[in-house]
């Protein structure tokens, strides 16, 4: 059962970062290798707030979210101008930078051993919580002006243009949120682990959730769910031999892409009305 | 005072000057046509008037309002509305959604009323879904509303450019060959849409075709472009009995060939 | 002292080119970023390994480098042309977009990272000792000779791929078809004989790049992720460009040289990504890139 809890929670914790991913590259079709960046900002600051400064946890943790606001400002405002091709790998870039800026500065983050003695105040209900919060926020903004805009722009960005979409604010708009959100996922990753280290945070993680939101079908909401609880808890939960985790991922991930492109939901999405059907159906 | 004023644009891609010095105007709530040979630049100058192209020279004023280097979308919500050649709906959103898209940019909520699921957020979209779906209705797309824009026959697709186009709230409205690849039916049915659209409507229209039979009947004054050039203007009578069009056109008369 | 980091920085330069070179033929012909080049330089790499452990009983030195260089570039050419079959082909034919390309390099070289952890586990491999260690001394300037030598080498593959892709038919036909398949294919060219030969020659590239990288870094299953380096040097030099590619490894491994020098390796990094950012927002279109207008 405590299995369970914590297989849960990292899950939990894994699936705000999907959500983050889901909102960059499946709304507004950006390819970011640096979202993992934001989760070790989050992790860190808050952290070291709480550690070295004392700051009670609450105010570290909005601390830690307005610092991956900043950093999402510095990468980001750049980066809308950019061509799909070099969004990748500035955003790589940005990941990297702050994976060496981490591993350079010992005396406050301990560099490369990384930074440890941080109690464990995430509990499985909080990661529920959080979770159930994050969904509220990415479903309203989906259904809303900013969701379909995003959407349009990635289908044909010239014509959104021209329908008068201001696409460069819609792009940073989507990603600072993307990145607050993360930024948050590495408070509760921090809290929970109790032990980070630079390492943990490189572009591979970036890359996994993307790979999570194509698996789940980039246009399906209900898909990267789905897929994040799959994907990670199920191994996680399974105890897999662990060393060929990532190698049955992206075994996973090749079929999907050559046999079933548009993800496992395709565009189907659960709302009430599918859900009606569903048991109006078998009625 | 015009609509639409544009004077002396110019573009030029390489070596190839693409517009060379056009300068043409729109009354209120008149219906203009450009024609010219393939090539002629007609596209070209469309892609120059909504900022899609940066213009080399020359200026684009829109009932008073200077649009000359602003970017797209200003360009768009200043009220420059367009439809495309080559189809260009949004994939990834439903047809209703599509016009939805167009609406949204003056839908008036922000951030905290998304996160916060506020009742302003809520009558907001109601409204723009209510307004989306009467412009498909006009073009005559109700019903369709739930579909997957690229599975609508060719013929549905450019109503709903067309609907879409019209959610923008335009003030002059760019038809790019809005009934190519419609068969002779479709076509008439088309240019009534465009008229009881126009009636209804206090927009200016501009179209480009090539199927002359639109042009004539819905154009009150007709442009010529020829390789980048204003070749002719007139009425659609004038422009038809005009000879250097015909020449355009046609290529001058090789006596040897006239057997 | 700045001459000597300028000779350091093209060594290094040149082996940047090899990757950034094998990044842009596939970038060239099928219009999207392939990350699977890393993971397969790691393979490669290994494979080079596992051949120099074989032969090393009957040759040294010199030739068993150049043996252990060859079955890399082999084990890379094929492996290329697996690569393109398993991972691509079915996109090709499925008229996908680029998106799909881009997640299915990415997840093809995590995985072939993933297989090389799982046989030849996270230890560090080095290959025997078959390059002299001695420099080469003039002026006050030192070049150690395994840079000279990949120096050489680096600039021969390269000068034969220039010469297969501007004078021989095969070379047009790459061409070609990267500009426009469906027009290639109207030509009488074989998109899928062209794509098959241009991921075997990026892969032959991908193995001398390979064998290289295991010489300066020591074999480990993340070496690959230095495919990052050709992505830049790409970018710098124009996408799209195999001799802005050539140009954008030079000049990235001369200034990667002069920050370490100047900063660390440490902190290296970061001032990299910034000079990078800014690179891109002055000059977007690279050294030798194209400005592709979009038409509507």
């Amino acid at each position: 059962m405590e299995y369970l809890a914590s297989t849960l929670t990292f899950t939990g914790i894994s699936l705000i970062g999907v959500l983050g991913a889901y909102l960059v590259t499946g709304l507004t079709g950006l390819f970011s290798f640096g979202q993992a960046a934001f989760l070790a900002v989050g992790a860190y600051v808050s952290a070291i707030l709480f550690k070295n400064f004392g700051l009670p946890l609450p105010v570290a943790a909005v601390a830690a979210m307005i610092t991956g606001l900043i950093a999402g400002v510095i990468v980001g405002v750049p980066t809308v101008r950019l061509r799909r091709d070099y969004i990748s790998l500035v955003t790589f870039g940005f990941g990297e930078a702050i994976i060496a800026v981490l591993n350079n500065s010992t005396s406050i983050t301990g560099g490369a051993t990384g930074l440890s003695g941080v109690p464990q105040y995430t509990t499985f209900p909080l990661v529920l919580v959080s979770v159930l919060v994050c969904l509220a926020i990415v479903i309203s903004y989906k259904n809303s002006k900013y969701g379909r805009q995003c959407l349009a722009l990635r289908s044909d960005e010239l014509a959104a243009r021209s329908m008068g979409i201001n696409v460069e604010r819609l792009k940073l708009m989507t990603f600072l949120m993307a990145s607050v959100m993360t930024s948050f996922a590495g408070v509760l990753f921090v809290f929970y682990t109790t032990y980070v280290e630079p390492g943990a945070f490189g572009w591979v993680v970036s890359a996994e959730w993307t790979i999570i939101v194509f698996v789940g079908g980039i246009n399906s909401l209900t898909g990267a769910v789905v897929a994040t609880v799959l994907l990670t808890g199920l191994p996680e939960f399974l105890r897999f031999a662990s060393e060929w985790r990532i190698a049955i991922y992206c075994i996973i991930v090749l079929l999907i892409l050559n046999f079933r492109p548009s993800g496992m939901f395709g565009q189907y999405e659960i709302s009430l009305r599918s859900i009606k059907q569903l048991f109006g159906k078998g009625a | 005072m015009s609509s639409l004023e544009v004077r002396g644009i110019s573009k030029s891609f390489g070596g190839v000057k693409a517009i060379d010095d056009f300068s043409f105007d729109v009354g209120q709530h008149a219906i203009v046509g450009i024609i010219g040979p393939n090539g002629a630049g007609k596209t070209t100058a469309f892609n120059l008037l909504t900022g899609v192209y940066a213009l080399d020279a020359g200026r684009v004023i829109l009932d008073g309002k200077e649009l000359t280097g602003l970017p797209q979308h200003e360009i768009a919500r200043a009220g420059m509305g367009r439809t495309f050649q080559n189809i260009r709906v949004f994939r990834g959103l439903n047809v209703l959604e599509n016009v939805m898209t167009a609406a949204d940019p003056y839908s008036d909520y922000n951030l905290l009323d998304v996160c916060f699921y506020s009742s302003r957020k809520r009558s907001r979209e109601q409204a723009v879904r209510e307004l989306s779906r009467n412009y498909l209705k006009i073009v005559g797309l109700e019903g369709c509303e739930e579909e997957r824009p690229e599975s609508l026959p060719y013929g549905l697709q450019r109503k709903l450019e067309l609907a879409r186009a019209l959610a923008t709230n335009p003030k002059v409205l760019l038809l790019d060959e809005p009934a190519a690849g419609l068969n002779p039916s479709e076509v008439r049915a088309f240019i009534d849409l465009i008229r009881t659209i126009h009636s209804q409507f206090e927009f200016s229209i501009i179209i480009i075709e090539h199927r002359l039979e639109v042009i004539m009947s819905l154009s009150s004054k007709i442009f010529v472009l020829n390789f980048g050039k204003l070749l002719a203007s007139g009425t659609p009578a004038e422009i038809v009995s005009n000879k250097a069009v015909t020449v355009a056109y046609l290529g001058e008369e090789d006596t040897a060939c006239s057997i | 002292m700045t001459i000597q980091l300028l000779i350091n920085g093209i060594s290094l330069g040149s082996v940047y080119a090899l990757i950034a070179v094998g990044f842009a033929l596939v970038f060239n012909i099928l219009k999207f970023s392939n990350f699977a080049h890393g993971g397969l330089m790691t393979v490669t790499a290994y494979i080079g390994y596992v051949a120099s452990l074989f032969l090393r009983n009957y040759i040294s030195d010199l030739p068993l480098f150049v043996a252990t260089l060859v079955a890399a570039a082999l084990g890379g050419g094929v492996l290329g042309l697996i690569l393109e079959r398993v991972a691509f082909r079915r996109l090709r034919d499925s008229n996908s977009s680029v998106i799909y390309y881009f997640i299915s390099s990415i997840t093809m070289g995590i995985l072939m990272e993933n297989f090389i952890t799982i046989f030849a586990s996270s230890n560090f491999y080095s290959y025997p000792p078959f390059l002299p260690s001695a420099a080469l001394h003039f002026a006050n300037l030192s070049v150690a000779i395994p840079d000279l030598l990949m120096l050489c080498f680096s600039a021969g593959a390269l000068g034969i791929l220039l010469f297969v892709l501007y004078r021989t038919k095969i070379g047009l036909a790459i061409r070609t078809t990267s500009f426009d398949v469906n027009t290639a294919r109207l030509m009488g060219m074989d998109p899928n004989a062209v794509v098959a030969t241009t991921f075997f020659a990026a892969g032959v590239l991908g193995g001398i790049s390979g064998v290289f990288l295991g010489i300066n870094y020591t074999l480990y299953p993340q070496l690959g992720q230095l495919i990052v380096k050709g992505f830049v040097a790409s970018v710098i030099g124009g996408l799209g460009s195999i001799s802005g590619a050539l140009i954008g490894a030079v000049l990235l491994g001369v200034v990667e040289i002069f920050l370490i020098g100047l900063v660390g390796a440490g902190w290296a990094p970061v001032f990299i990504f910034v000079i990078m950012l800014v690179f891109l927002l002055l000059r977007p279109r690279g050294i030798s890139g194209v400005v592709v207008q979009e038409k509507a």
